[in-house]
């Protein structure tokens, strides 16, 4: 009998043991493990993926319900701000700080005349060339037009 | 094998049981998740499941800068749930009626509009009755009773503080707004207001009406899956329609020329008392309307100064008889279509003239004067001529082609066409009556037009309120309507030459020296027109005054009128010429227009007018004087050829009587006397 093809047991009787299994069992149950492991991972990183996501959209909702409440209050000072800017509060406030403030005499009032750089242009002879409205004095965007 | 009998049968009767009990799950299962399903799937939807009703936000209305002229208040509403106070004072009614009266005092004393037994009798009330589809009285919870409404923001915000601090029971804060008008009085019957009921704006008069459609939000919905604690679940189904916000209306009024205008128009009001009074502003150009002003008027804040009168809106709604502001109509048509030019001499009968059976009177003598005098001295006479001139057909054109029985395109309503009668409806009269605004019935809006067509040369433009309408990026703007061509056939000659005439207006001799402003020549006419009371005219005038500044490029056409001014003059000169030189000077100085001339050249202007005048005052005196002195010469050697004819007869009737007079020395002596009587009297 060739011994080198005789399988024999590490008792030398010739009888198959449990620990001889044990590796395949071990095996079996790492991948298990591995694999339970795995989908645990997944159902919890997915809880935890839902929960973060929840808290987020808490957060949505109380960081635009806090703007709304800005823009609440935003509206509310525009409010305010149009019914200071009327013009009985503001001349009220003239005459309580006796603020000397009155309107030019047409007699007073000088105008300038402005010429439009983009208009200009350089003669080869040196000639000024430049546009304004000389009836006036005013370029037309200033003469008092209501558009 | 009689035990094998037994386990067998056991063993059939438990497959039985096994296959009973499955098929009775199944059955049930069925039942549930198919037949069932619909019912059970929205019975369960609705207990997880949030619908929300979302409103937009009503338009805004703001003048040409955008300056906020109508906004939306955010305000509070305090809401209290009287069964939900019940339930957490552990059903103990007694506990709960003492918190529903901590609760009403509470908002008692710190809102002052509340009363406090009216919210507690609400808060105690814990149960409703209603009726449902069979007709049967059911019994609810009641879950909604109002303690307070329309509290404003900030006050309500810090009422939440307190209430959280107190730790009332069942006391919610809903949010709201309300239309709020931050000028108060300016524009108040131009803009109109809003009631509020429920939850929409009912629109009531003004631009609110007439742009509601316009300005009303779109109402949306959100649907969604809603958490434990109420916030909706982000990875579930939602479902949401967008709400959309009204447009924002931006108007072609400049508030500071709207607060000058209001201004003045207060101090004009304080000086004649007026019954009303109104003022418009307009650009001649692009029909804008820049000032809108009347008086009486209202807080739309404070409903309590709401009236018929004080609500109505003047300038569109009033039809009126205008008086002589009609005349520079009929004289520029004149003159366009040659049937006069400014030389012609038009005889305007010393004030009284008769047309038709009926008398027309001027308020002041005037002879012999050219057209432009007319224009100058208000001669309703002279109109009269000119009119009578030119035909009924033709002043019909002319004062149709100024727009007169027509509305002028604003977006106002409503809006009258005034009352101008066919041609075929006139009478024999019309035509000399007509041309001098009597007959005749026209809206402050039509005759502000009208002056724009003649500040213009003739282009008639439609009257323009609201510049654009905007929401977000949707930008619309309203364009100017204005006619190609000119009513005029020859646009620039008729302008200079009427304008010239009514340059005189504000000059020495003119009917409203008051109206003239330092630096520009203002070219206007004044008018005042009997009031038609009960169909009759009566003592009661509207007072006008309408013109264009600076006159040869007018940046402006402004109209005033004061409706029965009570105190001082009640020309329209006088009342309301000071009016428009105020509001005029200020808005010239708003609009940075340059004046026409120095105050050196300005004043040696108004004194060459004022010496012309004098000097022709001089001439007039002297041509009536000798005209005077001629008939008092011509009368006097009428009555000394009288006399003489007089004596001459009498002494022959004395002679032949004395060779008589031993016959019958009575009578001739009786005769004698009653011819020297005669002559006396007639002395």
């Amino acid at each position: 009998m060739n011994q080198f093809t005789k399988k024999t047991s590490p008792s030398g009787d010739g009888v198959e043991t449990g620990r001889q299994n044990t590796p395949w069992i071990a095996g079996l149950i790492f991948k298990m493990a591995l694999m339970m492991i795995i989908i645990f991972a997944a159902f919890f990183a997915r809880v935890h993926l839902n929960d973060k996501t929840e808290q987020l959209a808490r957060e949505k909702t109380l960081i635009t319900r806090q703007i709304q409440e800005r823009q609440t209050e935003i509206q509310s000072l525009r409010i305010q701000i149009a019914n200071l800017r009327r013009w009985e509060n503001i001349n009220s406030k003239i005459r309580e700080y006796n603020l000397a403030l009155r309107s030019a005499n047409p007699s007073q009032l000088r105008y300038m005349k402005r010429f439009d750089a983009r208009v200009e242009t350089s003669s080869p002879f040196g000639g000024d060339t430049r546009v304004a409205d000389t009836s006036t004095g005013i370029p037309s965007s200033e003469s008092g037009t209501i558009h | 094998m009689t035990l094998f009998r037994s386990m067998a049968i056991r063993m059939a009767l438990v497959y039985i049981l096994l296959i009973c009990g499955f098929g009775y799950v199944v059955q049930a299962l069925y039942g549930v998740q198919i037949a069932r399903h619909g019912e059970l799937f929205e019975k369960a939807q609705n207990t997880y499941t949030t619908r929300i009703k979302t409103h937009g936000v009503r338009g805004e209305i703001y003048d040409f800068g955008g300056s906020l002229l109508v906004g939306n208040m955010p305000t509070m509403d305090i809401i209290g749930d009287p069964a939900n106070i019940l339930i957490l004072n552990k059903k103990d009614e007694e506990e709960a009626d003492r918190e529903c009266r901590m609760i009403a005092d509470f908002f008692a004393e710190k809102c002052g509009n509340v009363n406090a037994d009216e919210v507690y009798r609400r808060l105690t009330r814990r149960t409703i009755t209603t009726t449902n589809a069979d007709g049967d009285k059911v019994e609810h919870d009641c879950h909604y009773a109002v303690i307070a409404t329309g509290i404003e923001y900030n006050a309500a915000k810090t009422l939440k503080d307190e209430v959280k601090e107190l730790a009332f029971h069942g006391v919610s804060f809903t949010s709201s707004y309300r239309r709020n008008y931050p000028k108060d009085t300016m524009l108040a019957n131009i803009l109109g207001l809003t009631n509020f009921d429920a939850d929409k704006f009912i629109p009531v008069q003004g631009i609110e009406r007439t742009l509601d459609e316009a300005m009303t939000a779109t109402s949306g919905s959100m649907v969604y899956e809603r958490a434990r604690n109420g916030s909706s679940v982000s990875f579930a189904n939602s479902k949401s329609e967008p709400t959309l916000d009204g447009y924002d209306i931006y108007l072609t009024i400049r508030e500071p020329l709207q607060a000058i205008v209001e201004e003045e128009l207060d101090l004009m009001c304080e000086r004649v008392k007026p019954h009303a009074a109104w003022a418009v502003l307009v650009d001649p150009t692009t029909g804008d309307v820049l000032a809108a002003a009347q008086r009486p008027t209202f807080n739309p804040n404070d409903r309590g100064t709401m009236n018929s009168e004080s609500s109505k809106n003047r300038l569109s709604e009033l039809a009126l008889e205008p008086g002589s502001i009609m005349k520079p109509f009929v004289i520029s048509y004149a003159l366009d279509r040659g049937f006069v030019t400014p030389g012609t001499i038009v005889d305007c009968e010393q004030g009284v003239w008769k047309y038709a059976g009926r008398l027309l009177h001027d308020t002041h003598n005037v002879g012999k004067v050219p057209v432009t005098e007319i224009i100058k001295q208000s001669s309703n006479i002279g109109t009269a001529k000119v009119s009578v001139m030119m035909g009924q057909k033709n002043l019909d054109t002319a004062l149709r082609s100024f727009g007169f029985g027509q509305k002028t395109g604003i977006q106002l309503r409503p809006e009258t066409s005034g009352i101008f009668r066919p041609l075929e409806k006139w009478d024999s009269l019309s035509v000399s009556r007509f041309c001098i605004g009597q007959g005749i019935a026209v809206s402050p809006l039509q005759l502000a037009r009208a002056y724009c067509m003649i500040a213009n040369g003739g282009y008639k433009v439609n009257l323009r309120l609201v510049d654009r309408i905007e929401r977000g990026n949707d930008v619309r703007v309203m364009p100017v309507i204005k006619e190609k061509t000119s009513i005029f056939a020859n646009p620039e000659t008729t302008k200079k030459m009427i304008t010239e005439m009514m340059i005189g207006v504000t000059e020495a001799g003119g009917t409203c020296t008051e109206a003239a402003i330092e630096g520009f020549h203002v070219a206007g006419k004044t008018g005042t027109a009997q009031k038609v009371i009960n169909g009759a005219y009566s003592n009661r005038y509207y007072a006008s005054f309408v013109g264009f500044v600076p006159a040869e490029a007018p940046k402006f056409v402004l109209l005033v009128t004061c409706d029965d001014p009570t105190v001082g003059s009640r020309y329209g000169g006088s009342a309301s010429g000071p009016t428009f030189k105020a509001i005029a000077e200020r808005t010239l100085k708003y609009l940075h227009v340059q004046p026409q001339l120095s105050r050196e050249e300005w004043l040696a202007e108004r004194s060459a007018a004022q010496k012309a005048l004098h000097e022709r005052k001089v001439r007039e005196d002297a041509i009536v004087q000798a005209r005077r002195e001629e008939r008092d010469r011509q009368l006097k050697a009428e009555k000394t050829k009288e006399t003489a004819k007089r004596t001459t007869t009498a002494t022959a009737t004395a002679s032949t009587a004395t060779s008589t007079s031993a016959n019958r020395p009575r009578t001739v002596s009786a005769s004698a006397a009653a011819a020297a009587r005669s002559t006396l009297v007639r002395r």
